[in-house]
């Protein structure tokens, strides 16, 4: 086993595109990512301190379909060895058992009979009798000759044909390794060996390897298919963990462990239950979507067309917030309420009547938070946009060099980073219980919340702000990011 | 009917040979895959004295694939939905080439002597069910009353 482990981790070290994104601006600042990301994979194995001291950290490589197959083939060729029995027992075994080779080769040392069962690879039922010198097919209610009736370990008999229809309607159907025997309420799953025994249909054999490979790549914990539209990359991760990929290849990025939009620091059934809500409750989440609201001092109507928050109003100069019209000076770092949920502390007194708006209310202030960061995110696309196309005017024009103005597209990617992390705060905080751990989340949430902001603003006001200054808001930022992942990603370890 | 396979002649055979009690299942005259099909409500359950009309159809790949079967009486029930479809695992994912008509047939009879509002079709009948039980029952009463009566059945 100790030799499975090296030869997984020889295998890593080779590859490119080892880590997380420590740095979320990969091109332009390739020559410094390149040698952090050397001097990381170099020392594979230790723990060094760049990797503890990333909460995101998360060591991972791309295969090609033809390594995973010949990975996998290696795991399911050691199998066979240890264990004596034949690849298509093995490989059902390995996918049903979650690739857990340990756990397999005890068990079925221990008793085979028994575990083979238990994995629906046997039964306790005795063969068929075949009657008669022409027996008749239960299935098709034809007599054949003895030869024509075949079956799998639990011993039922059935002819060659009824056998290929069964497995051509479940191949269509989508299933390949999950084929049952045809006989009644018998679990016995046919493996791939017969199965290739006796299809006829080319195409479906074709079919038959592709779904079946695609099972065993699910279940495999330590691999996933790249989520990205027509991309057949697959991810091997070195521990199956919730933790953020971007294939290569596609550019896709997601969490490792469901496959959906990376979510930290809210986890994978969390945020599936947050977004099905907001599926089904969508209709009374409309009304909230506004793109202009009124200034709350001289009541002019205001269009939004930033990612910031921090408004100021054109014609009064009033400086307020977008999400709750507050005046901005009450939102100092240290005094942050905006992000923060006032429950009824009574409430439990309260008729069902009340505890139902309350809820909804309750509901409608994280969703309207979470939602308007969605926004805030795509507005500040189009601020990055804006900043590539200044940079170059600037640099046509001898305004410095390309690499003097880097600097403002690694701020706009890093607000971008620091507004996404935040983004996922308010699933996180929605679903949270009350206590010192929600207090402390809140606190960090607050923090962060006021320097996305603070980036934000000097984001959109890059050109007359002293690069110094914005560089030190960019190190404030993702510090705060760092913090409230340290404490709350992935702390509730497998 | 050229080209019935040998396995839905025997079982049409057979059904009619040795039909299921309450149960009548006649092959159409036109299409041999297709069965005019009339349950009678079993007893002690609040479908008790009511006839139940059912169409059940045998696709191409039967008994590879499970055969196709509708209410079309109007029945309220927690796994039956309002066009009739029947939420029951041998016509779905449990089917098997083994399986026969008569057995979905006793499936479906059983199905309405033991309603299963744990793994409802119509969410709001099956909670009707959980919520308040004799009130349920007492509405497939009535519904057997207006809608499954002998002589509705008949007259078709
Ligand atoms: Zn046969
Ligand atoms: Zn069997
Ligand atoms: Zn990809
Ligand atoms: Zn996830
Ligand atoms: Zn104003
Ligand atoms: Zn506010």
């Amino acid at each position: 086993m100790s030799g499975d482990i090296n030869r997984q981790l020889s295998h890593m070290s080779e590859a490119s595109s080892v880590g997380s994104d420590g740095n979320s601006s990969e091109e332009m600042d390739e020559d410094i990512d390149h040698s952090y990301y050397e001097d990381t994979s170099d020392d594979l194995g230790l723990d060094c301190p760049s990797k503890t001291d990333d909460p995101e950290y998360f060591e991972y490589e791309p295969l090609q379909l033809i390594d995973a197959e010949k990975m996998l083939n290696e795991e399911i060729e050691a199998l066979c060895t240890k264990l004596k029995v034949n690849p298509s027992m093995a490989k059902m075994l390995l996918l049903r058992h979650n690739w857990n080779k340990e756990e397999i080769i005890d068990n079925y040392q221990r008793n085979p009979t028994e575990y083979l069962i238990e994995s629906h690879l046997a039964s306790r039922h005795r063969h068929d009798n075949l009657m008669g010198h022409r027996p008749l097919c239960s299935v098709c209610c034809v007599e054949y000759s003895k030869d024509r009736f075949m079956g799998v370990a639990c011993g039922h008999l059935f002819c060659r044909d009824c056998w290929d229809m069964h497995f051509q309607i479940q191949i269509q159907d989508g299933i390949t390794t999950g084929i049952e025997c045809m006989a009644k309420e018998c679990p016995v799953l046919v493996t791939e060996d017969f199965v290739c025994e006796i299809l006829s249909h080319p195409k479906l054999r074709d079919k038959y390897s592709k779904f079946s490979f695609n099972d065993l790549i699910k279940s495999h914990p330590n691999l996933r298919f790249c989520p990205g539209v027509d991309c057949s990359v697959i991810i091997k991760a070195k521990e199956p963990k919730a933790k953020k990929v971007e294939c290569q290849s596609c550019k896709a990025t997601f969490c490792f462990k469901c496959g959906i939009a990376y979510h930290a620091p809210t986890e994978c059934d969390v945020i599936k239950r947050w977004l099905t809500k907001c599926e089904d409750d969508s209709e009374t989440a409309n009304y909230i979507s506004a793109h202009t609201k009124d200034c709350p001092k001289c009541h002019v109507c205001i269009e939004k067309n930033g990612g910031c928050n921090h408004m100021q109003c054109p014609e009064c100069k009033y400086d307020f917030c977008w999400m709750c019209l507050g005046d901005w000076k009450s939102h100092g770092s240290e005094y942050y309420e905006c992000s923060r949920y006032k429950e009824n502390p009574n409430i439990a007194n309260e008729s069902v009547h009340v505890q139902a708006r309350e809820a909804l209310k309750k509901y409608l202030f994280y969703y309207e938070r979470w939602e308007n960061h969605a926004k805030s995110l795509q507005l500040e696309e189009t601020t990055t946009a804006k900043i590539t196309t200044r940079t170059q005017e600037k640099v046509m024009n001898n305004q410095g060099t390309w690499i003097d103005w880097q600097y403002l597209l690694r701020a706009a990617g890093l607000l971008k980073k620091c507004r996404y992390t935040l983004q996922y705060t308010y699933p996180y905080a929605y679903y949270m219980e009350k206590g010192p751990r929600k207090i402390l989340f809140e606190y960090q949430q607050a923090q962060l919340e006021a320097e996305v902001e603070n980036l934000s603003w000097k984001v959109e006001r890059a050109e007359i702000t002293d690069r110094g200054v914005l560089e030190n808001q960019m190190d404030v930022a993702e510090k705060r990011r760092l913090t409230l992942l340290k404490e709350f990603l992935d702390v509730q370890v497998l | 009917m050229a080209g019935l396979p040998r396995r839905i002649i025997k079982e049409t055979q057979r059904l009619m040979a040795e039909p299921v009690a309450g149960i009548t299942a006649i092959p159409d005259e036109q299409n041999a895959r297709y069965f005019h099909v009339v349950v009678a409500g079993p007893s002690q359950s609040p479908y008790e004295g009511g006839l139940f009309k059912l169409e059940l159809f045998l696709p191409e790949e039967y008994p590879m694939s499970a055969p196709k079967v509708r209410f079309m009486t109007k029945i309220y029930h927690p796994n039956i939905d309002k066009l009739g479809r029947i939420c029951l695992d041998i016509l779905k994912d449990k089917w098997s080439p083994a399986l026969q008509i008569r057995t979905v047939l006793l499936s479906i009879q059983a199905l309405l002597s033991a309603p299963n509002p744990d793994d409802p079709l119509d969410n709001s009948v099956a909670e009707h069910w959980k919520t308040n039980e004799k009130s349920a029952i007492d509405q497939a009463r009535q519904w057997t009353q207006l809608h499954a009566r002998a002589n509705n059945v008949n007259s078709h």
